[in-house]
């Protein structure tokens, strides 16, 4: 049989393809190079980004609530420091708070053994609460570096579409072509045997976590950048968005199964749908109830096409000691 | 056996009285009627979601749809109310709109089979963006009838009407936690799914059930939250399922399900009802207030798991020594 095989990627893809084809039918401006570069990736950068190392959170069977308050919380930290000690120290404490902000995740969940879940829940408490508490509840203002990573462009395309590029490599690299990427798989799996086969569970997740951290800082700087100014609560959506864009590109909550090109197929087709749908002029009301269907609709498809797997996986097994059904 | 184990429910009590005690000498005002009936108000509505949600958690699942569900029950309830219908009207219409929503959330988890932390998502996303399509933002100048709870209902001229719904919502959350063969199944699903569908519960029909119960609470809280003012926006309820999961996690339910109890939640819900209230008595800037409800939640999660693995290492050190 030369059946083409259906896997969850392809059928992404396909998802993608038909909401971009409608989109730019109904609206041609839609289809400037421009404007795809221009608006519809950039805004959806921060949350691409850090769906990146969420991806290896989720697969590893963990959740991290707090990423959009780690970004929030390492570049308003960061900018306040601007003034004081100079832009280059600035940026590189909101990567530390970042990291420290991470690591602080990991610590607790992998050596005080919290769920993932609890723990996040309540440092997402945390980090907005210090965000708050130390600048008030007023905004802060973006500093020139962080203005050049949200501004700038390079060969006509912005800065940062460039660097999310880079680490989308990267990161595709590090899942599917490391070992690193394999221990992942494993303690998502099954951390009992994986912590048998040798790998330090408690060390891949404090890295996994801090990694994390780091990235939404970086995020972080960006996203002030792009608004020049930002308030406490900005990152209280991000969290959720973030885990749609990774749950959408097929990573099992449940841990161990997952594809980083699952991660960005679904980032584009987020950003497709929320820039696609503006230029509809549809309400950003209705683009949420969108932006759910689609989600629905990807879970139920996945469920279908794992069951259906998962089926043909027991047979194949029953047939061979000629056992009865 | 004389020895008894000291429960969270145990030190989360003792940590409410140091910090009532304490908050009596040096928060001027903060026993005053005003605060407390303030405090009582927002403690009801959170307890009465939060138990929901520890029945909810207690199966393993979660809600995090609980906030736009309790946004689209309190605009649907103002569109209702424009109409004056009376208090009663309103409340029964609340509990089975709060009830068939989140019976949608539970038959999607267990007819798809999808972890309830991303079907809740989904659906989440749903509610939230069907909202600001019935109306523009906020629905307003209601009549008196609709914010009779808020202002008229008082018991004795003095108990709140929310405090005296959250008391009999309570009682009987602990009366069937005690003797109803539902919640105990509740906790055999959460402790072990397929022991308890080889011990017979119909696991999928009972964790629909157990949404259902929950969404009728929840509808309770949108009352409640709701008739507050004369005003009904879209953005009510967003945010909430998070403090309702802190109180629950907070009362030392385990989010990964089995074990819990109603008594730490209420605690718990208390907990995180003083906190913004005590901030601001204390002269701290409210701006810190999230920031404690977080360390507050880390303290207790981290205390509680410090305890659970002194006694572990205790039955490992008595099953090696029977061996």
């Amino acid at each position: 049989m030369k059946k083409i095989k259906l896997t969850y990627n392809k059928a992404l893809f396909l998802i993608w393809l038909v909401i971009f084809a409608f989109i730019g039918f109904r609206a041609p401006g839609f289809l400037k190079m421009n404007y795809l570069v221009n608006v519809m990736i950039k805004n959806i950068i921060e949350k691409g980004m850090v769906a990146l190392p969420m991806t290896l959170v989720i697969i590893t069977a963990g959740i991290d609530l707090s990423v959009g308050n780690i970004m929030v919380l390492s570049c308003m930290l960061g900018a306040l420091a601007a003034g004081a000690v100079g832009e280059i120290p600035a940026v590189i404490l909101t990567l530390v708070i970042g990291a420290a902000c991470g690591m602080v995740n990991g610590l607790v969940i992998s050596r005080i053994k919290i769920s993932p879940m609890v723990t996040t829940l309540a440092t997402m408490y945390l980090y907005l609460g210090l965000a708050r508490g130390i600048t008030e509840g007023s905004s802060v203002y973006s500093y020139h570096i962080s203005a050049f990573l949200g501004t700038q462009k390079l060969f006509g395309i912005p800065l940062q579409v460039w660097l999310f590029l880079l680490m989308a490599v990267l990161f595709v690299y590090l899942l599917h072509s490391t070992v690193w990427g394999r221990k992942i798989y494993a303690a998502g799996l099954n951390p009992d045997a994986a912590a048998y086969a040798g790998i330090n569970i408690n060390r891949l997740i404090m890295q996994i976590y801090t990694l994390t951290g780091v990235i939404c800082a970086l995020a972080g700087l960006i996203f002030l950048g792009r608004f020049t100014s930002v308030k406490y609560d900005a990152g209280t959506n991000f969290n959720l968005n973030v885990i749609t864009i990774v749950v959408l590109g097929g990573t099992s909550i449940n841990g161990g199964v997952g594809d980083m090109r699952g991660t960005l197929l679904a980032t584009l087709i987020i950003a497709t749908l929320n820039s696609g749908l503006t230029v509809l002029n549809i309400p950003i009301d209705v683009q949420t109830i969108v932006q759910g269907v689609v989600l629905i609709v990807a879970l139920v498809a996945y469920a279908v096409v794992g069951a259906r797997n998962r089926r043909k996986k027991i047979l194949k097994v029953e047939e061979a000691p000629g056992a009865s059904v | 056996m004389k020895k008894k184990e000291l429960s969270t429910e145990f030190y989360l009590l003792l940590f409410l009285a140091a910090a009532c005690g304490l908050l009596g000498i040096f928060a001027k005002g903060f026993y005053s009627v005003n605060n407390l009936t303030s405090i009582l108000n927002s403690f009801s509505y959170i307890l009465i979601s939060a138990i929901g949600m520890n029945l909810i958690i207690l199966t393993g699942n979660i809600d995090v749809s609980t906030g736009a569900l309790i946004s689209m029950v309190a605009l649907a309830l103002a569109a209702i109310g424009k109409t004056g219908i009376p208090f009663a009207g309103l409340f029964l219409a609340a509990m089975a709109m709060g009830a068939v929503l989140s019976t949608l959330n539970g038959l999607f988890i267990t007819r798809m089979k999808i972890p309830a932390i991303v079907a809740t998502l989904a659906t989440t996303q749903v509610f939230q963006g069907i909202l600001p399509l019935t109306c523009e933002g906020s629905i307003y100048d209601l009549p008196a009838s609709f914010t009779w709870l808020a202002f008229e209902a008082k018991l004795f001229g003095i108990i709140p009407g929310s405090l005296v719904i959250c008391l009999a919502v309570t009682a009987a959350a602990l009366l069937f936690a005690k003797y109803s063969r539902f919640v105990k199944k509740l906790y055999a699903i959460g402790n072990n799914r397929e022991g308890a569908r080889l011990c017979g519960i119909k696991v999928d029909q009972t964790i629909v059930l157990c949404y259902a119960i929950a969404g009728v609470l929840f509808g309770i809280t949108a009352v409640i939250v709701a008739t507050a003012s004369q005003r009904c926006t879209t953005t009510m309820g967003s945010g909430m399922e998070m403090t309702f999961i802190a109180a629950v996690v907070l009362g030392g339910t385990s989010s990964a399900g089995g074990s819990g109890r109603i008594q730490g939640t209420v605690i718990g819900a208390l907990i995180l009802a003083m906190v913004a209230p005590a901030i601001t008595y204390l002269g701290i800037s409210s701006n810190w207030s999230d920031a404690v409800k977080g360390a507050i939640i880390l303290a207790s999660v981290i205390t509680g798991e410090a305890r659970n693995i002194k006694v572990k290492r205790v039955i490992t050190k008595a099953a090696g020594g029977g061996a």
